[in-house]
């Protein structure tokens, strides 16, 4: 495509772009992604429209409101929500965080050992509090460790924050799986090694609107939601991330602590991240070596779906949970159809959004317009 | 069984099980060398293996198999190499989306078949082909160690041919020497005159098309039999990427790290029978946690990691572009 003499099409950067082309892009991009998503289906013999509509209506037909299944959704929602955010404080400085799952995971397994320990000899509130502050303190030093070492001796954060999603799995799976006296983790009932339910003083709280039961971690995480964007573009900490993402010689240059600001971002960023695991264990009641539901994963793809857009991130992690739950709910109708088909639709939405961030940066430049006797060629 | 027996069983399952990361690994370290960093090896595996599985099955041909998952994983590296390489997209987030979109259609193309699945025994060439050892003569009849290793499937010998072959072709030849080039420096190799962006979609494709092949070698070794809830490769193109940093980005230390990778996973499932085999110098393996087995190729590698960052006198070959995008109007 791009010879290099005479090239017969050139890539040039756009200076800027209308927002209504920016939206028309995006909006072409999923619509040709679902029709991809669509003829996929037609080929295994689904009818896409009628499982697009179960699955963005989460199985509720018409206007009968399904307490169960917004339930359902909002226990996918919040962890998705919460760690999407938490990656795009490291995101926007650059830094590659693809540690989500094992952060999720060390902080699940912290607040899980805090429940375990002392569920019994604590109040609710108390328990809670030290569940959260253990998760997100645990997270943080788990990630924070990643950032250190990058300052100090540039290591690649991305493979190491690889590494240690394993490392952290394999931890949880010890513990799930190893039947011992010392293992307080397992419950002693069963004969199968299974996790020990908390003491109910570990519940997440509810609220009860009706029949529907609200989990107060939905509205933490709208606080942290609000709370991110505030941190972001009000605080001299949000300002020194947008300028190290922008540039650390620009930053170093300014008289600004690099090094400081991406340990101290990396470790709020984790730190959040294990708090949603922290959340999530809470409202399960107990801990699962699958407790991550990909999360970690999953989240990179909402980040950068919704640009690290703190607002965009609500709902695009709002919609990817559509589309989890309502690829589950939809396989009561379509045995064929499972969440792995919900992974599969995201896979090819992102490739086309990828591509149309392109024609959003950049321009198609044709041999005409790039050499002067280019008359002939047009 | 007697105790050579089990050792010998032992060693011989390190290879047959393991050799697969080997295809993972050079397939990623040729994509590596190009200067991209591709974390899709897992989704790209997967696709290599469930169309070179149904497309050998649907003519009872190994040999259209093994072509088949290249093609099909090498088709989908194109998708990586129009985004990273020609849009300019992150490398991480399309990898990533590359493993997302790769085990989902795994799992789809799966389901969508499940009657009509094909099973491997019907298949007299696949099943045979790959079944039958193919015996290396003299070696193989060396004790133990023949058996071990010099009496294997044709893929186990294709796994090792292209390492060598690759690791030649990077450090001997011109053109091994111009995409090193790219992977340090690109803007540099441009002002050479090399063509990065074909050099770049060469070397993509092909890492692909070889790491396909690997994740069709894990569809046989599970007879090809399709689970609902596993997917074939099950975590070893995240091995694969790990081994890359292990093996130096060096596809001959790659054959090594694969060996030692292998034990670890392989002792996951005998240590049970070696410590009963040899009670006195192997009792203690029945005491180590099975997950420390599976963890320890991660553990290893982040410590390699770790201090090869910090001993800075020896240098690691990673390439120094590795994971950015090249831009000619913003070098």
């Amino acid at each position: 495509m791009s010879k290099v003499k005479d090239p017969f099409v050139r890539i040039v950067k756009r200076d800027k772009i209308h927002p209504l082309l920016k939206v028309l892009f995006y909006c072409i991009a999923i619509l040709a992604a679902l029709t991809v998503g669509g003829v996929l289906l037609i080929a295994i013999g689904v009818n896409p429209l009628v499982l697009y509509k179960d699955m963005f209506t989460i199985g509720m037909l018409g206007s009968r409101f399904a307490y169960k299944s917004v339930e359902g959704l909002i226990t996918i929602f919040v962890p998705l929500l919460i760690t999407s955010l938490a990656l795009s404080l490291s995101f926007k400085m650059r830094f590659w965080n693809i540690g989500g799952e094992g952060q999720f995971i060390i902080g699940a397994l912290a607040a899980a050992t805090v429940a375990l320990k002392f569920g019994e000899s604590m109040s609710s509130f108390s328990l809670l509090l030290l569940m959260f502050l253990s998760a997100m303190l645990a997270a943080g030093i788990f990630g924070g460790f990643v950032a250190l070492l990058n300052v100090r001796f540039k290591t690649n954060e991305t493979l190491m924050t690889l590494m240690l999603n394993y490392i952290a799995l394999y931890l949880l799976r010890f513990f799930g799986e190893t039947q011992a006296p010392w293992n307080f983790y397992l419950s002693d009932e069963s004969v199968r090694p299974v996790f020990q339910k908390f003491a109910e003083t570990a519940y997440m709280p509810t609220i009860s609107i009706g029949k529907f039961s609200l989990n107060i971690s939905f509205l933490f995480a709208v606080a942290i939601c609000v709370g991110v964007y505030f941190y972001l573009k009000k605080t001299k900490h949000g300002y020194e991330i947008s300028v190290v993402g922008d540039s650390a010689n620009t930053a170093k240059y300014a008289g600004m602590n690099v090094k400081k600001i991406i340990v101290r971002t990396m470790f709020f960023s984790a730190a959040l991240i294990g708090l949603a695991g922290g959340f999530y264990v809470s409202g399960a009641k107990v801990l699962s070596t699958s407790v991550t539901n990909n999360v970690g994963w999953t989240g990179i793809i909402v980040a950068w779906l919704s640009k690290l857009n703190t607002f965009a991130i609500f709902g695009v992690s709002l919609l990817i949970s559509i589309m989890q739950y309502g690829a589950q709910a939809a396989s009561t109708q379509f045995p064929i159809i499972d969440s792995n088909f919900a992974d599969l639709l995201q896979g090819i939405i992102l490739f086309f959004v990828l591509a149309a961030d392109f024609f959003i940066r950049f321009k198609l430049v044709f041999r005409k317009s790039a050499k002067k006797q280019g008359g002939k060629a047009a | 069984m007697n105790q050579l027996e089990v050792l010998t069983l032992f060693l011989f399952n390190i290879v047959v099980y393991n050799i697969p990361l080997l295809y993972g690994t050079v397939g990623e370290i040729i994509i590596e060398k190009s200067g991209s960093l591709n974390l899709g090896v897992e989704g790209i595996m997967a696709v290599g293996a469930i169309f070179g599985y149904l497309i050998g099955c649907s003519v009872n041909s190994l040999t259209v198999g093994i072509l088949a998952s290249f093609l099909c994983a090498g088709l989908f590296g194109v998708v990586f190499a129009v985004l990273t390489v020609t849009m300019q997209a992150n490398q991480n987030v399309t990898g990533l989306t590359m493993t997302t979109f790769g085990v989902g259609l795994f799992f789809f193309i799966g389901k969508g078949l499940s009657g009509s699945w094909p099973v491997m025994t019907a298949y007299s060439n696949i099943n045979d082909g790959f079944k039958n050892a193919l015996e290396i003569p003299l070696l193989s009849k060396i004790p133990i160690l023949g058996k071990a290793f010099f009496s294997h499937n044709i893929l186990v010998y294709l796994g090792v041919v292209i390492a060598v072959a690759v690791w030649i072709y990077l450090n001997k030849t011109k053109t091994g020497l111009r995409l090193r080039a790219i992977g340090e420096n690109p803007a540099a190799a441009d002002s050479l005159g090399i063509n990065i962006a074909l050099y770049k979609y060469i070397h993509i494709i092909v890492g692909s098309g070889i790491m396909g092949i690997g994740g069709y070698y894990m569809g046989l070794n599970l007879g090809g039999s399709f689970e609902g809830s596993n997917c074939w490769i099950n975590g070893y193109g995240w091995i694969a990427v790990a081994l890359v940093i292990f093996a130096n980005w060096s596809t001959a230390k790659a054959i090594l790290g694969t060996l030692v990778f292998g034990f670890f996973n392989t002792l996951q499932i005998y240590s049970g029978s070696l410590a009963y085999a040899f009670p006195k110098s192997l009792g203690f393996l029945s005491n180590v946690p099975p997950q420390l087995y599976q963890a320890l190729p991660f553990i290893i590698t982040a410590l390699v990691l770790i201090f090869a960052s910090v001993n800075k006198k020896k240098k690691m070959a990673q390439p120094a572009a590795l994971g950015l995008n090249y831009y000619r109007e913003e070098r």
